[in-house]
């Protein structure tokens, strides 16, 4: 990336930058994608999030996003990236964090829980950059999915075509319809004891 | 349906169609592409079009908008309303019609 030194051109960094932030981007894709010392992010990160930034590695293996779950917010989220960067002409990180806001409106509408962030769909891109994933379409439904890109996929199905069996029940799900499953069995029993009153 | 009022229904759900498309292309017009569907050299007309002229279009015989999925699938998948795996279609059909614009574009 080009640096810039005048005073609207790191008005715009800041910008970039502090949008990262109230996504939830961690601060190595704020250092990767912006010309902004590090100093200067983490005085950001910190003025925005009101804590310091979590430390450690970012996620680095592709073999998340090959399980079920994850795979199927990646493609969402590599589906609407790709719509973006094919029909208009905009930065590569412009289009992660419109498409990113795409997917979390999806996420809105179905009730569904925020599996990728955008450090993660940030990292995707740049692993399909590195030809390391691609999209491959599923021989069932035709929709684009995220693969390896030295997979075999002449017959790829796609894992909604073909669900597994425990597809989704993750523990945090369980724990959700269970509590749902109280309430309503709750309800049931005023309902009963109402009508006894009467 | 009459042919007048056959020709008078087609003139408004144009005329909402184009200011919609407009409003958005100009709010944000990336965006506006991946949701509409559209080209960049249209969206760049529509951009540019006078009240006059939207009406004038609006105006023709013919509906300017289309069903964009052609594609008995993602119905199916959109229509289907088992409890438990609905949100599961939905993500099903939010796929494919993300990368149905890809195709088009």
């Amino acid at each position: 990336m080009k640096k810039t030194k005048t005073v609207l051109g790191e008005a715009r960094q800041i910008g970039l930058a502090s949008e990262l932030i109230h996504l939830g981007a961690r601060l190595q894709v704020l250092e990767s994608e912006t010309t902004l010392s590090r100093e200067r992010l983490l005085k950001l990160y910190k003025e925005i999030q009101k804590k310091s930034p979590p430390k450690g590695m970012l996620p680095f293996s592709t073999e998340w996003f090959m399980t079920w779950q994850p795979n199927i917010h990646a493609s969402l989220f590599m589906n609407l990236y790709q719509s973006l960067i094919t029909s208009s002409e905009i930065d590569e990180i412009d289009a992660v964090i419109r498409a990113y806001k795409l997917y979390r409106e999806y996420l809105v509408q179905l009730e569904m829980p925020e599996v990728l962030s955008i450090t993660r769909a940030w990292r995707l891109v740049k692993f399909v950059d590195a030809g390391m994933l691609t999209t491959t379409s599923c021989k069932e439904c035709t929709g684009h999915f995220v693969v390896h890109t030295f997979e075999l996929t002449k017959d790829y199905v796609c894992g909604l075509c073909n669900m597994p069996s425990r597809a989704g029940k993750t523990k945090c799900n369980s724990a959700a319809q269970r509590q749902q499953a109280a309430i309503e069995a709750a309800d049931g029993e005023e309902a009963i004891e109402a009508a006894v009153v009467v | 349906m009459n042919i007048q009022n056959l020709h008078n229904e087609i003139r408004e759900a144009n005329l909402s169609y184009l200011i919609l498309a407009q409003n958005m292309i100009r709010a944000d017009r990336a965006e506006a592409l991946v949701r509409l569907g559209l080209s960049e050299d249209v969206a760049g007309i529509i951009e540019q079009l006078t009240a006059g002229q939207l009406l004038k279009i609006a105006g023709s015989n013919m509906l300017m908008c289309r069903f964009r999925f052609d594609d008995s699938v993602v119905w199916n998948l959109l229509l289907s309303h088992t409890k438990d795996q609905s949100s599961a279609q939905g993500m099903h059909a939010a796929i494919l019609m993300a990368g149905k614009s890809v195709e088009v574009a």
